[in-house]
């Protein structure tokens, strides 16, 4: 039988010598058919498919759905159509997903990744510093945006939430900074 | 004066040699932070990023579509809707190390919708191109010949996953995590379909 190192070194050969190249102008065509304004498309904050996208266990999922939910409820302190169907589509889910598994920090984070696209999605100036924080840093920032009276909401590791005045802000940031360079 | 620049970047390079893991490194490193500042853009509805995206992108769309088994106008059209879908769905990417597995993985499903409403199609078979090799003997190059034909045919044959699999992991060259975003499915299960499909591939060679 054929050796797994030899079947690669053949299938290596095959994709070098396997395929025309794409016709010329292709590109073009296509930029051209790219339309100029972004329309988001609704589907992009169905919660069924961010649950696909994040690919995390169930009650993980379940996790990421009730803090949005409640990050929601607690920071708007109103509710759209479009937080009313998250509200919707969070509680079947978490009908679905209550069954086993453990949550983690990290995947309760990249749901906050998520979250700060919905923010970008209602047209919020949202900063978000998930990439590079360290999740044992409970005074962390995670998230902030800019509120209507100047001050800002932010959104700690621990998943606290606070408004601070922009001195506030500019503190917990140079924090993080020297956190950083130490 | 653009030479003079060129001779300036050689020197610099000659008096600071990178070894080859180094200058690896350092164009992964450049490629990296190249594919994050693209997707920040991109997420920020930046129309020249989406064609800088198409740039980089559309030959790699093309050729997994020409792989997966479409024909050449089914694979040009399919690319096309592929950085379409993409556009439209520019939200849902996270960040720059994802863009690879999101893009395949949107291209994925544009090529699986396909297929649902061509039930009846049959995939077309892998174009190939003569292979030549210099060091061979005539004999030796017939056989290989022979063994990459089959290979290749023993690859269009393979059912629809297992043979997104193989073309995404050794023919489109992604990470395993990359393709197993870009199927859809855990890197775990990615795996064991990947070693499905090479004990397959493997039949036809017993």
């Amino acid at each position: 039988m054929m050796t797994d190192e030899k079947l690669k070194e053949l299938l290596n050969t095959v994709t070098d010598t396997t395929g025309d190249p794409a016709p010329s102008g292709l590109n073009e065509d296509i930029k051209r058919q790219i339309p100029q304004t972004l329309v988001l498309h609704r589907g992009g904050w169905d919660t069924i498919n961010i649950i696909i996208d994040l690919r995390v266990s169930k009650l993980a999922a379940a996790a990421v759905i009730i803090v949005t939910m409640v990050l929601l409820a607690g920071v708007f302190g109103e509710r759209s159509s479009a937080d009313g169907d998250i509200y919707q589509d969070g509680k079947l889910l978490i009908n679905y997903c209550l069954k086993g598994e453990g949550a983690s920090t990290s995947n309760v984070l990249a749901g906050m990744s998520r979250f700060y696209e919905y923010l970008i999605y209602r047209g919020k100036e949202v900063t978000y510093y998930g990439d590079n924080i360290d999740p044992a840093d409970k005074d962390a920032l995670l998230l902030h945006w800019k509120l209507a009276d100047g001050n800002y909401r932010v959104i700690f590791s621990d998943l606290r939430i606070e408004a601070v005045t922009p001195e506030q802000l500019i503190k917990l940031q140079a924090r993080m900074l020297q956190k950083k360079t130490r | 004066m653009e030479k003079k620049a060129e001779t300036a970047e050689q020197k610099a390079e000659s008096a600071h040699p990178l070894s080859e893991q180094q200058r690896g490194e350092t164009e992964q490193e450049y490629s990296q932070q190249r594919r994050s500042s693209l997707a920040a853009r991109l997420r920020a509805g930046d129309h020249e990023a989406a064609a800088e995206l198409v740039d980089l992108y559309y030959e790699h769309i093309y050729l997994f579509m020409r792989r997966l088994g479409h024909s050449r106008q089914v694979s040009e059209d399919l690319t096309q809707e592929s950085f379409l879908q993409a556009w439209r769905h520019i939200a849902q990417l996270r960040d720059g190390k994802a863009l690879n597995g999101w893009l395949y993985r949107i291209a994925s499903n544009a090529s699986k919708l396909y297929w649902r409403k061509h039930a009846g199609g049959e995939p077309a078979s892998l174009d190939g191109i003569d292979v030549a090799d210099d060091t061979q003997t005539a004999p030796d190059k017939v056989a290989r010949y022979e063994q990459i034909n089959r290979l290749r045919g023993a690859v269009a044959r393979l059912p629809m996953k297992l043979k997104q699999a193989v073309v995404l992991h050794y023919m489109q060259h992604l990470s395993i995590s990359e393709a197993a975003e870009a199927a859809g499915i855990r890197e775990g299960t990615f795996k064991s379909r990947l070693n499905r499909a090479l004990k397959r591939l493997r039949k036809h060679f017993t």
